[in-house]
């Protein structure tokens, strides 16, 4: 059996709107998850993306049990999260990018202390867990620091080791590079991937930040106006919506741009060539030799389109 | 016990977070007492001028006052996590509560508590013992016992009629206001004995939010003039109702939890 698995949930949210000149409120039912089925393996590494709005975080509260489902049904692990509420939060960790879950005013290690004592962690297994997350995260400098005095990424890296104390099972981490500068969001993907390596911790992650997808996660679903879009490996996804690619082209004196098929767009600039082409119907190989029969090349380069860019064109096609 | 012991590390912790803006708190505390203070004032000044209001002399109304003042506020000090509910919802401090493995209704106690209402609580005990005083009652350990059971099962009740406002934070009911006829109304109208109201009001306090068993029928009881001709047994039985409403609105507490839907991403 799959350690997360969800049957056709689904989630409405009844949303009163007030309209000019009107006294009663109007109604509206909001579908925030329509009839969503998915599985997932333990220890597995799982991106959710989809446009803001698209019922991600509506998904990953019920995972957590905070909010509860009006049909279908979801299990971890064998429970019910809505169901067996604190059963369950035994074994799951959470990271909301936008808040925290620390306490505000006093120093970090005070809060993990509490934290101890509610997830009724033994004191030995506390203790080699948290020389871990010390080592691993770089808290030993701000651990004695209130959590308000901290920058965002010292924030977020005391955070996730909040959410780690307890060992969980799953880690639910809902857009948590959010504000994060270069340097602290390679340092937080590198973390996730050695917390699951090592510890075989399923992670399920919603971001907007495609880089931490092609960074982490070997499988993405896609998410939009509630409903499970696209389910698969990244590069699969990506197959599909990479349908342009670029070339920049530079002759030695002498050489000039071959006649193109129709297909491929070439502009000149300076003394340089931009040629964007699909490679499904005009291989790249070709493309090349085309290029070649031109003359000596000087200078070339080939790039992929902006995984972004992909991404917004996935949202369009599927009018999201 | 492990429960009690996280209760008082939560509100240890608490006050380190109240003691970083030390000068807010400090002022905020006597601002408290000084409120409750001039409302003591006017009880006095009241019992002054008439000396008595029904069958019920000087000392005995300042009795009266100083329990459901010191249950009262008792609630507000220590339940302020649930008289101060919306605020867990808007900061999504309720989604971290859902998700840690302990009762939610005690993780929602351990939030918040709030020790300015301690100057409030003082000047509660105060009236109960000028009270005391001014009737020339002695408590002996039954009276006491009843005294303090009085004040429980009061603090519960207050508690209870606040969860009905919690409660109706998941429905985003802005309306919330009229339910504070019955908590601060409740206080208000209830500082004085039961029995010099209106029928009606007697029912209301009695039946829907009864105030009057929890607090008049074993205070009346401890002044030595029985409400309705209650004795001590049905003295120490009246305040249970207080647990009993409490209990019954957490149950509407937990089927309202259902509803809710947590906020933004």
């Amino acid at each position: 059996m799959p350690y997360i698995e969800t049957k056709d949930l689904t989630k409405t949210f009844i949303v009163r709107s007030k309209k000019d000149g009107h006294i009663l409120r109007e109604k509206k039912a909001i579908c925030a998850l329509d009839h969503v089925s998915f599985s997932v393996e333990k220890g597995e590494l799982c991106g959710y993306i989809g446009p803001n709005g698209a019922g991600k975080s509506t998904t990953v509260k019920l995972l957590c049990g905070i909010l509860t489902a009006e049909s279908g049904q979801a299990t971890v692990g064998g429970l019910t999260p809505w169901k067996s509420r604190k059963e369950h939060a035994r074994h799951i960790g959470v990271v909301f990018g936008q808040r925290s879950q620390l306490w505000w005013d006093v120093p970090v290690i005070d809060s993990y202390q509490l934290l101890r004592d509610i997830y009724r962690i033994p004191e030995h297994q506390y203790k080699k867990r948290l020389d871990e997350l010390i080592g691993a995260l770089s808290l030993e400098d701000f651990l004695h620091t209130p959590l308000r005095q901290l920058s965002l990424g010292m924030r977020m890296r005391a955070e996730l080791g909040g959410s780690l104390l307890h060992s969980p099972e799953l880690l639910f981490l809902d857009e948590p590079t959010i504000g994060l500068d270069a340097v602290s969001k390679l340092q937080l993907r590198e973390f996730l991937l050695e917390e699951n390596r090592q510890h075989g911790t399923t992670i399920m992650l919603t971001t907007h930040d495609m880089e931490d997808i092609s960074a982490l996660c070997q499988r993405v679903m896609v998410l939009g106006h509630g409903k499970l879009l696209f389910d698969g490996s990244l590069q699969s996804l990506l197959n599909r919506y990479d349908t342009l690619r670029t070339v920049h082209v530079r002759y030695q004196a002498g050489g000039r741009l071959p006649q193109l098929p129709p297909c491929a767009l070439a502009k000149q600039e300076g003394d340089a060539y931009i040629i964007t082409y699909p490679p499904k119907e005009l291989p790249t190989d070709h493309m090349l030799t085309l290029l070649q029969s031109g003359g000596a090349i000087a200078e070339m380069t080939l790039h992929e389109r902006n995984i972004d860019h992909m991404i917004a064109d996935m949202y369009r096609e599927m009018a999201l | 016990m492990d429960s009690v012991r996280l209760y008082l590390k939560s509100c240890r912790m608490l006050m380190k977070s109240q003691w970083q803006y030390r000068t807010s708190f400090v002022l905020q505390t006597l601002s408290q007492l000084i409120m409750m203070g001039t409302e003591l004032l006017a009880v006095i000044f009241l019992i002054n001028r008439y000396t008595t209001l029904g069958q019920w002399n000087g000392g005995e109304i300042l009795f009266f006052f100083g329990v459901i003042i010191t249950s009262f506020y008792l609630t507000e000090a220590f339940g302020r996590g649930i008289t101060n509910f919306a605020p867990l919802i808007n900061k999504g401090t309720l989604d971290t509560i859902l998700i840690r493995p302990r009762n939610i209704l005690f993780q929602v106690l351990c939030s918040q508590a709030d020790p300015r209402r301690l100057g409030a609580i003082l000047i509660g005990v105060a009236a109960l013992m000028m009270g005391c005083a001014q009737a020339q009652v002695s408590l002996n350990l039954t009276k006491f016992l009843l005294l303090v059971w009085s004040i429980i099962g009061g603090s519960a009740l207050v508690l209870g009629l606040f969860m009905i406002e919690a409660t109706l934070c998941f429905f985003s009911v802005k309306s919330i206001e009229m339910v504070n006829i019955l908590t601060y109304g409740g206080r208000s109208t209830c500082q004085y004995p039961i029995d010099i109201y209106p029928r009606w009001l007697q029912l209301l306090f009695s039946v829907v939010a009864p105030f009057a068993l929890t607090t008049h029928v074993p205070a009346a009881y401890i002044l030595g003039k029985p409400l309705w001709n209650t004795g001590l047994a049905a003295a120490f039985i009246a305040p249970v109702s207080g647990f009993i409403f409490l209990f019954l609105m957490t149950l509407v507490f937990y089927q309202g939890l259902k509803h809710y839907r947590s906020t933004g991403s």
